[in-house]
């Protein structure tokens, strides 16, 4: 095959490229990869994520090289909640050789295969929220996880639904529930553990549905759980879907109660369902009313300084996004290995929800579920809930 | 308060014919285009789109003044529905004249890549402008609901019943009674004859761009205001829902395109209702290609005399 001459010419502009970036060498660099949605319908989420873990560096750089000679920077990618986009992401991640450290991702069903790679590439991964159990039970060491798990998460849901829902309305036992999922590792996790626990206390599950993600009309569906009566429908999915189903159950005459899990704890499920179908819905959060943990204030008050009202997940992926530059000081050199070796000496580091320390398979020792409803437009915190 | 199994049936009738209008009103877009010029417009969704977020800026826009001037509902809603159907009527005449006629005698593999690549241009457009995440729609129509022998019935599905109605009627008036409609149908029929017979085949197919994206609009205004949220990527799925239905009713085929419409929203709502939420799109898509093993040319067939 002839060769074509403009690709000669593009060949030397492209030479000529590295030659010049070859000149301006900076510092050397250490970076943290974070990945999550920072488009799409869970952006919002995302960029309340990385706005943590923004402040997380930001601080650091402050205080000091995090690693002498080197500065600290963090690379964020775009997972677009999609597993296919969080495998690339990974790839893209495990590739950078300046990369040390991982802070991701959202979505259980996209760190769960993201893991793998990280693990393969002897990379420490600390995921913020993804709260599935399963992600921690692959056996990788790579794994941290600072937040509580769905196996925690679905029966303390459960126990506040069968228990001390009926005393709300003054209704008789046994619940009448209905339950819905959005099919992905996550929704269809915690869903099932709800199920297996309101099972137990003697609830009546008159149905377990799935519905897709993007999906917009949801109106069928609503019309058959609204003939079957039930004191709740529980929705284990993410505020895009949530806020459709709260939205159209209160276009459809649905009555009851609603209640999900974490996912649904996005300010934008208030605005796109309307504050007044919202009102009274009930959620559960894996970990704690922020606004009530004293070691946190500070960082609350700095963050919304910074980006306005604190999203549901910033703090722990400033948590996460800590921990990971607290591992790579203790490691003192640029090695994916170390970073990983000092994590695992890690004991009562001091962090925004106390002391933190994790399991042999790496989930966080602070497991509190808060419980959630709201009222007149905003989430108010009710109790922390017990799962057993 | 359980309903009987008829009220049930009467109920998922409705809430199908709902989004089976929307899906009708896309559909005739790619009914019309294809009709014409036998171009799959794949950017067609995107229109829709576009017309969802067109009714939006407009209405935003509208709510200041609205405040002010205590603007009534339905003003608002005619106001933003004309809007959006403008601004892509306008779209539509710009993709025909920039994208497709430029290659309309290239060989029809050309239009359809360049119909993908439309579409990817406007949605990556409409994400730099309006952002990545979703808008809310402001609700604009009051949500009344009335109860009818256990079967409900909300004002904005009426609203949407009664917009789409009035639209497919113009349409068929339109076609089949006017000069222009004379002229679109023979268009369909034979171009190359027309344009030796003096027919301005161009201004033809433009108009019937036109025509086709104006309708998508208004598909768009009533999807954002009845889900209250729209995003960038909304056009994709409900385009390929509407080419669903244009396929279902013959494609080409105007009246077809309105049945296929329906029908396709009558199937997702009864297989959402009585076999499971998750199997909706599947069975929708189990019962085309049954139809289509048996009638490979949709329900009303392509017929070739009418289609506009």
């Amino acid at each position: 095959m002839p060769r074509h001459p403009h690709r000669k010419i593009l060949g030397c502009v492209l030479l000529s490229c590295l030659l010049l970036a070859g000149c301006g060498k900076r510092e050397p660099v250490v970076k943290i990869g974070f990945a999550a949605p920072l488009t799409g319908d869970q952006a919002p989420t995302g960029q309340d994520m990385l706005h943590g873990a923004q402040l997380a560096v930001e601080r650091a750089n402050a205080r000091g090289p995090a690693l002498p000679g080197h500065r600290l920077e963090l690379v964020a990618l775009d997972d677009q909640r999609s597993p296919t986009q969080a495998v690339a992401a990974a790839k893209k991640l495990v590739a950078d050789r300046d990369v040390i450290a991982v802070v991701g991702h959202l979505n259980s069903s996209c760190t769960m295969p993201a893991s793998a790679i990280y693990h393969q590439a002897r990379m420490l991964n600390i995921t913020p929220v993804s709260s599935n159990p399963q992600i921690s039970r692959q056996g990788f060491d790579t794994f941290y996880r600072t937040c509580a798990t769905d196996d925690l998460q679905g029966p303390a849901a459960a126990l506040f639904a069968v228990k001390e829902l009926p005393m709300v309305r003054n209704q008789s036992y046994p619940m009448r529930i209905f339950i819905l999922d959005d099919m992905t590792t996550y929704g269809r996790g915690l869903a099932n553990e709800f199920e297996k626990k309101a099972r137990s206390l003697g609830a009546d599950i008159l149905g377990h549905e799935g519905i897709t993600q993007g999906d917009k009309d949801f109106v069928p569906l609503l019309t058959k759980i609204k003939s079957l009566t039930p004191d709740l429908v529980y929705f284990a999915g993410m505020f895009p879907e949530g806020a459709l189903l709260i939205k159209q159950r209160a276009e459809v005459g649905l009555g009851g109660f609603f209640m999900g899990g974490d996912g649904l704890f996005d300010g934008t499920l208030i605005t796109l369902a309307t504050p007044q179908a919202a009102e009274g819905v009930y959620l559960t959060t894996i970990g704690s009313d922020i606004h009530a943990i004293p070691s946190a204030q500070e960082f609350v008050n700095a963050y919304e300084e910074r980006f306005g009202p604190i999203g549901a997940y910033s703090a722990y992926a400033y948590e996460a996004t800590s921990l990971a530059i607290w591992a790579i000081h203790q490691a003192g050199q640029k090695s994916r290995a170390a970073v990983l070796a000092a994590m695992k000496g890690l004991k009562d580091y001091p962090g925004l929800f106390g002391a933190q320390n994790f399991d042999e398979k790496g989930d966080s020792l602070i497991r509190d579920i808060g419980l959630f409803t709201v009222k007149d437009g905003t989430f108010v915190f009710v109790k922390t809930a017990t799962w057993d | 308060m359980t309903s009987p199994p008829l009220q049930l049936l009467l109920q998922q009738l409705i809430n199908g014919l709902t989004l089976g209008a929307i899906y009708a009103l896309i559909a005739l877009g790619y009914t019309m285009i294809y009709g014409v010029i036998q171009l799959i417009n794949f950017a067609h969704g995107e229109v829709f789109m576009v017309g969802a977020y067109a009714a939006l800026t407009l209405l935003l826009a509208i709510a200041d003044l609205a405040a002010s001037a205590a603007l009534p509902w339905w003003v608002a809603l005619a106001g933003c529905g004309f809007g959006a159907m403008l601004a892509c009527g306008g779209l539509g005449l710009a993709i025909e004249r920039l994208a497709y006629r430029p290659i309309r005698h290239a060989p029809r593999l050309n239009a359809l890549i360049t119909a993908i690549g439309m579409s990817f241009v406007l949605q990556n457009a409409v994400m730099l402008f309006y952002g990545a995440t979703d808008r809310h729609v402001p609700s604009l129509i009051p949500l009344v609901r009335w109860n009818l022998a256990g079967v409900t019935v909300t004002f904005m599905q009426l609203i949407i019943w009664i917009a789409s109605g009035l639209l497919m009627i113009g349409l068929h008036v339109l076609v089949m009674s006017t000069k222009l409609g004379m002229a679109m149908r023979a268009t369909a029929q034979d171009l190359k004859a027309c344009a030796l017979l003096g027919v301005p085949v161009d201004r033809i197919i433009a108009t019937t761009f036109m025509m086709g994206s104006a309708l998508a609009a208004m598909g768009g205004t009533l999807f954002g205001l009845h889900y209250g949220t729209i995003n960038f990527h909304d056009g994709y799925l409900m385009g390929l829902k509407a080419f669903t239905a244009a396929v279902l009713g013959g494609i080409g085929n105007i009246p077809g395109a309105m049945l296929g419409g329906l029908v396709l929203g009558l199937l997702e709502g009864l297989g959402a209702g009585y076999l499971s939420a998750q199997w909706k799109n599947a069975f929708a898509f189990v019962i085309l290609v049954l139809l289509l093993l048996c009638k490979p040319t949709g329900l009303l067939g392509e017929r070739v005399g009418d289609r506009a």
